[in-house]
């Protein structure tokens, strides 16, 4: 028989079974609609990780110097350790620990090694945390506490290997005033050096950031963050080189960044006024600031190494003092993979979707065998091959799941705005449509194969006698 | 040159028959030749071609671990052009030798010839073809596709041996039209009354121009008015040169046929 033939003997059952049809291609609608989601939920995760990783430079360390709070620490043992030792490792908060300086048991012996530290850092810590989380430890009562200093940044410079450059930031609130402000408002305000536009590649709407210069002299400039511009003047063109007073002193505005977005961690950079980090330290932060170092790792597959030289070279300067050291890489590489598991979870469910989709093919074209067994009986007799037979039970399958397929990938875009209105970010796809569509025929098909193999065996007098 | 073999044999044959002396022979072989060739009746074959000729066939079922033997040493010819009634009550195993007649069945021993092809040693493919190019099949229930329109029922059996639509349509134009179903091409089976239904199954059965119409109580749905016109309609199909079969357990019916044979038991009597 021609295949024209057949499809349009296909054609014809379809048309007849609308209904039917509908029926049957619910479960492959439902399974295509889940891969184009899943697909595009994907990629929003991915695209959303990105663009929150994309002002963070891969090789970054962040280097802090957490305060534990006696009150938040909750263990007796603190108290009883002294207040000279505060921060025992078992006081610290959680994270990957790593005493390079002994344990508890030691303690006595570094005690007197901090007392006699020259550089008047009195944080008797032990060990370093790693990669812990960075919750708000504030200060520690009754506690002298570590500030970590450009001398450190210049030490970690010339001790530390494998590193492209170093540089030191804080940030602080401080009310600001100026513009279309009507009263004083409280802005984050970031101590930068002028590398740190570069470690966090950042982009200007306009002007430039802050320069060597500006920090040597503690000028009184600052750049705006884009939402910052906006709220204070109305637009970044505005805001330029227009001045804002910062705890009453006035700064230039030398420049405004583009908008950045959601970022992973740390300060929000469109909320935030930078400033040089000398000027920062002489007006506004004063002995308050509690400053991170960040390094940049020059080698992506050595950021362990660099780390662990990091904590040597600190561990110096600080002998027992407890450092919280970040790098952008795992933090990527985890928000990453918790996207990976999600993809792969809404995979699995698509592919569960797609099994009951197939099954519940199987079962109609089985019900649908067994209604036009007299049928194919018919044509057996007038000679329809088994060939035949078995091309146009599977080309229905097929089509019934084409069928499917489109409807639902029709239906993904209809759920989309749906689904982003519950704030999960949907990229639609051709990749994602294209699979849904090659799922849904490759599972009407093979689900069809059966029954459509039990139609083409049935003998014709048997078939012929069926009631 | 075939048609002189024939007119040789036919006069071989007389001979034959009427033991005729040599010299006498001579004589009405002219005549014989002379008659032929003048009344130009070149077809004329007198060693009647058997369009299906079986021989002991038997058929047995398994059933509830009990053989039963539906047919035994069934020998049955059917001359080409003839219209052959085949008679007998349900369950003396009529059904069973139309199916095994129209090649829907295999049969355990015996020899069956259709059109002279040996249907014992067909495979499924090939049994499927024979089906298609030299069996019309008319059954009591009709068995159209309903699904289908009248149309697309009656090409079925050429579309189903590569023929195109348009092709099988145009080929089947002449049959429609001779059973008068040219008004009803578009209307599905269930629009039609049972006589028009059977006309439809015949029409289909004729398309493929079989060698042999086989006809399973082709009237047994229907009243005795459209029956008669059924069988009417046979008889003009029968007129035309067309070998049919007919099974049927009512004597009226069979009596419309040229001769036909009784089945009893699994037994033919002639």
């Amino acid at each position: 028989m021609k295949r024209k033939e057949i499809l349009r003997l296909v054609w014809i059952n379809l048309i007849q079974n609308k209904f039917k049809v509908l029926l049957t291609s619910v479960g492959i609608i439902i399974g295509a609609a889940t891969i184009v989601m899943v697909i595009a939920i994907g990629r929003g995760g991915q695209m959303d990780v990105a663009e929150q990783f994309k002002n963070l430079n891969a090789g970054a360390i962040d280097i802090s110097y957490e305060m534990a709070k006696e009150e938040l620490s909750g263990k007796s043992g603190v108290k009883e350790s002294g207040k000279s030792f505060g921060g025992l490792p078992e006081n610290l908060p959680s994270g990957e620990r790593m005493p390079f300086n002994g344990d508890s048991q030691n303690m006595p012996s570094q005690k007197g090694e901090n007392f006699s530290n020259n550089q008047g850092k009195t944080g008797n810590f032990g060990g370093f945390v790693r990669g812990g989380d960075s919750s708000d430890f504030s200060d520690r009562m009754n506690q002298e506490k570590i500030t970590l200093t450009e001398e450190d940044v210049d030490e970690l410079e010339v001790f530390v290997p494998d590193i492209s450059s170093v540089s030191i930031s804080y940030t602080t609130r401080s009310n600001v005033d100026g513009g279309n402000l009507e009263e004083e408002t409280s802005y984050t305000i970031a101590g930068v050096k002028s590398i740190y536009a570069e470690i966090s590649n950042l982009s200007f709407q306009v002007g430039e950031f802050i320069i060597d210069s500006n920090e040597e002299n503690k000028d009184k400039v600052c750049i705006l963050g884009a939402s910052v511009a906006k709220e204070i003047f109305g637009s970044a063109i505005d805001a330029y080189d227009n001045t804002i007073y910062i705890d009453n002193r006035p700064y230039v505005i030398n420049g405004v960044l583009e908008e950045v977005g959601t970022v992973s961690s740390g300060i929000s950079m469109d909320d935030a006024v930078f400033i040089p980090y000398s000027t920062g330290v002489k007006y506004i932060a004063g002995d308050e600031v509690n400053p991170t170092i960040t390094v940049i790792a020059s080698d992506l597959n050595n950021i362990d190494g660099v780390m662990k030289d990091i904590e040597t070279v600190l561990a110096e300067s600080y002998p027992n003092a407890e450092f919280t050291m970040t790098d952008a890489g795992s933090k990527m590489e985890a928000a990453s993979e918790s996207n990976r598991t999600l993809t792969m979870l809404l995979f699995t469910m698509a592919f569960i979707v797609f099994i009951v989709g197939g099954i519940g093919i199987m079962n109609v074209l089985f019900v649908s065998v067994k209604e036009r067994t007299k049928e194919i009986g018919i044509l057996k007799a007038i000679g329809c091959s088994r060939k035949d037979i078995l091309v146009e039970f599977l080309l229905e399958a097929c089509f019934i799941s084409i069928f499917g397929g489109m409807v639902g990938v029709a239906a993904s875009f209809g759920v989309t705005p749906i689904v982003e209105l519950i704030n999960i970010r949907v990229e639609l796809s051709a990749m994602g449509i294209g699979l849904a569509l090659v799922f849904a025929i490759i599972t009407g098909t093979i689900f069809g194969i059966y029954p459509a193999w039990k139609a083409s065996n049935l003998v014709p007098v048997e078939a012929l006698s069926e009631e | 040159m075939a048609k002189f073999n024939f007119s040789l044999n036919i006069c071989a044959e007389f001979i034959y028959y009427h033991k005729v002396n040599f010299h006498y022979s001579t004589l009405v072989l002219y005549n014989v030749l002379k008659y032929i060739c003048e009344r130009e009746v070149w077809y004329i074959d007198m060693t009647e071609k058997k369009i299906i000729k079986m021989e002991k066939i038997n058929k047995s079922y398994q059933k509830d671990k009990e053989n039963l033997h539906i047919l035994k040493d069934v020998s049955l010819e059917v001359r080409e052009g003839e219209f052959l009634a085949i008679l007998g009550p349900s369950g003396s195993g009529k059904s069973t030798l139309m199916n095994i007649i129209g090649c829907m069945d295999i049969f355990d021993s015996g020899e069956y010839f259709l059109n002279g092809i040996s249907i014992a040693e067909k495979n499924e493919k090939q049994l499927t073809n024979i089906r298609n190019q030299e069996i019309g099949f008319i059954f009591q229930k009709y068995h159209l596709i309903p699904t289908y329109t009248v149309l697309q029922n009656v090409v079925m059996p050429l579309l189903l041996r590569g023929m195109s639509k348009e092709e099988a349509v145009e080929y089947c134009m002449d049959i429609i039209q001779l059973l008068g179903l040219d008004q009803r091409l578009k209307h599905k089976p269930a629009e039609l009354s049972g006589g028009q239904q059977q006309r439809v199954a015949i029409a289909r059965a004729l398309v493929g121009e079989p060698s042999i119409l086989l006809a399973d109580e082709p009237t047994g749905a229907l009243d005795s008015k459209t029956g008669k016109e059924i069988m009417e309609l046979f008889l003009k199909v029968n007129d035309a040169g067309k070998t049919i079969i007919l099974i049927t357990h009512d004597k009226q019916i069979a009596s419309y046929a040229d001769r036909f044979v009784t089945i009893q038991d699994g037994m033919i009597f002639l």
